[in-house]
């Protein structure tokens, strides 16, 4: 008996030991900024606490072709910087073996402000977000057993899982919380927009004629501070016929939600042309001329729309000058965001705002 | 040895010692309950792969996949008062021997009744990426319409029209109006034993509330009606065996 509680005991101190030298490695915590006079974060920042070592383990995943079936395409290959990881003048986005998508990749910013992800908002939860294109076909066409034997099988993956969570073990939970680490610190909230509501800047005529048009006829559903309200509206874009997507009506299995699709934030919109689900819009001008002529108005057309939404060529002209304004170029060139970094990372990332 | 060092020692072995006592206590005020599921087509045993089936219709069935998640487990004794056996979500695997089988504890002495709900929680299909027998990675999550796919059974029929001539039902759904989760109560039989044994008779997925044909439905993956339907269907499949 007296050797069992001295072995007991023995392997009790072996664990304390253990303990305190993993303890001596803990990761570096990392500060989410709120911008000043943005709503908390939806995302629960307690369930996934943000490090330095999460946030880097994450952003070399984002950038990491081997997470698709033929090592060729990566999250960033559709989700862009310089497009406000949107992808850069494709209407649709592509997938492994010269396959396509049936939608443009949206613009990744802001996520923690948002609870359901997609054009239909059929993901529930930013951390079940990358499931779907590890596994479609049409995306990175994985399976997520396959995503975690390679990371397992690689020499610094290991390695990094340690440093965000401890210990070298690979599972979904920590592959997407990781993803999720980089995903959240995508905030885009250094615009001249943001600037001059802070009062650091002021707008040119145009743009000051062009945001008050903005509030008049465009801000019920593209809301500041995120320029959308996270809605899902139909805005009488027809059906296109070799698509056939029906958007939010797909998840919900209600008629009334037949082609509303989310409205598109246009922080950056400059950067996230095309335009539209499906990217049919290849310009601004094309989305105005959209609004005010070329609608197919029904009964799921918005309320807002009924009558479309008469727009003359000046208001156009100074709507332009003032969506110029939300280009955050801080965000679009911010190095840390971006992948194979050298720049050191601060143990808190400096975003504006506060 | 110096007697910073022996201080370590005797300090973690005072904390063995002093929680020796409270484990004995935990074991000593509950009992064991053992719940096992098995598994039949009419009164033919399950049996993947191998065997056809005929189901209510004539319809001619091979199973090859067959599970489900159950979770909520609890137990009442002659108060009707339920009691918690778990608050995990377990997966219920026809090819998993293992799966089938679960131990518990309960303080219950004599149980009346055994609930369960065969569904994931809502709050679990909205919290992120969950471990164990809840990560995506069992197959049993739609990433796309994200949500966990609650019962699944997949075979081949000669009546069905699909591709391959598949037969592939995965319900699910946590979103009202589609909400695919269901609660079950079982009385049980014997009080006094340890061991219950369920048996989930799968001729009820084709006939039960409703009468669901392979050669009309073959295919159901994602929420909606036809997966509310084999929920009420898949629902009233089980019973405690005698």
């Amino acid at each position: 008996m007296k050797a069992i509680i001295t072995i007991s005991g023995l392997l009790f101190a072996l664990f304390l030991g253990i303990a305190w030298i993993e303890g001596g490695k803990t990761p570096t915590p990392l500060s989410f900024v709120v911008p000043r006079n943005w709503p908390k974060p939806k995302y629960d920042l307690t369930s996934n606490p943000l490090t330095r070592e999460g946030f880097l383990l994450g952003r070399k995943l984002f950038f990491d072709p081997r997470l698709s079936i033929d090592s060729t395409i990566s999250c960033g290959s559709c989700h862009q910087q310089f497009a406000a990881f949107s992808t850069f003048e494709h209407n649709l986005s592509h997938g492994v073996n010269s396959s396509l998508t049936t939608r443009n990749a949206p613009a990744l910013q802001n996520l923690a402000w948002q609870s359901d992800f997609m054009w239909d908002g059929g993901i529930a939860h930013l951390d079940l977000q990358p499931l779907m294109p590890f596994t479609a076909p049409n995306e990175m066409g994985e399976t997520v057993a396959g995503v975690i034997h390679k990371l397992q099988q690689d020499a610094d993956y290991p390695k990094m899982f340690r440093a965000a969570f401890g210990s070298p073990l690979i599972n979904t939970q920590r592959l997407t919380k990781a993803l999720s680490q980089y995903m959240l610190m995508l905030v885009s909230s250094n615009s001249k927009y943001d600037q001059v509501m802070r009062g650091e800047a002021t707008f040119q005529l145009a743009e000051q004629l062009g945001y008050d048009i903005f509030k008049q006829k465009c801000s019920s559903c593209h809301k500041e501070p995120f320029f959308t309200d996270l809605s899902y509206r139909n805005t009488g874009l027809p059906v296109d016929e070799t698509l056939n997507d029906y958007g939010r009506m797909t998840i919900t299995g209600n008629p009334k939600d037949s082609l509303k699709f989310k409205v598109p934030s246009l922080r950056n919109v400059m950067l996230t042309f095309p335009y539209g689900h499906d990217g049919r819009f290849f310009s601004l001008l094309n989305v105005f001329d959209h609004y005010r002529r070329d609608m197919a108005v029904a009964s799921t057309t918005d309320s807002l729309l009924q009558h479309k939404l008469p727009l003359s060529n000046y208001e156009i002209g100074q709507l332009t000058a003032f969506l110029q304004t939300l280009t955050d170029s801080s965000f679009l060139k911010n190095s840390m965001l971006a992948p194979d970094d050298n720049v050191p990372l601060p143990p808190s990332m400096h975003l504006h705002g506060t | 040895m110096n007697s910073i060092t022996k201080q370590l020692f005797r300090f973690p072995l005072l904390i063995w010692l002093a929680l020796l006592p409270l484990i004995s206590f935990e074991t000593h005020s509950s009992r064991p309950v053992t719940i096992i599921f098995k598994h039949k087509m009419g009164d033919r045993e399950l049996q993947l792969f191998n065997e056809t089936y005929t189901n209510p219709f004539g319809e001619p069935i091979i199973i090859t996949r067959f599970k489900y998640y159950i979770s909520h487990l609890s137990i009442a004794g002659s108060d009707q008062k339920e009691t918690a056996l778990s608050d995990k979500t377990f997966l219920i695997d026809e090819s998993d021997p293992h799966s089938k089988t679960l131990v518990f504890t309960t303080p219950v002495t004599a149980p009346q009744s055994l609930s369960f709900v065969i569904g994931v929680d809502s709050v679990l299909n909205i919290s992120g990426v969950q471990t164990g027998s809840l990560d995506p990675l069992n197959g049993m999550f739609w990433t796309w319409n994200s949500g966990y796919i609650f019962a699944r059974l997949e075979g081949k029929s000669d009546s069905s029209h699909a591709p391959a001539h598949l037969v592939n039902w995965d319900a699910g759904g946590f979103r009202p109006p589609y909400n695919a989760s269901r609660k079950i109560k079982l009385d049980l039989l014997n009080t006094t034993s340890p061991v219950i044994t369920i048996e989930a008779d799968l001729v009820k997925w084709f006939n039960a509330t409703h009468a669901i044909h392979i050669a009309q439905s073959p295919l159901c993956h994602q929420p909606g009606r036809l997966a509310m339907q084999l929920a009420d269907n898949y629902s009233t499949m089980f019973s405690v065996a005698p």
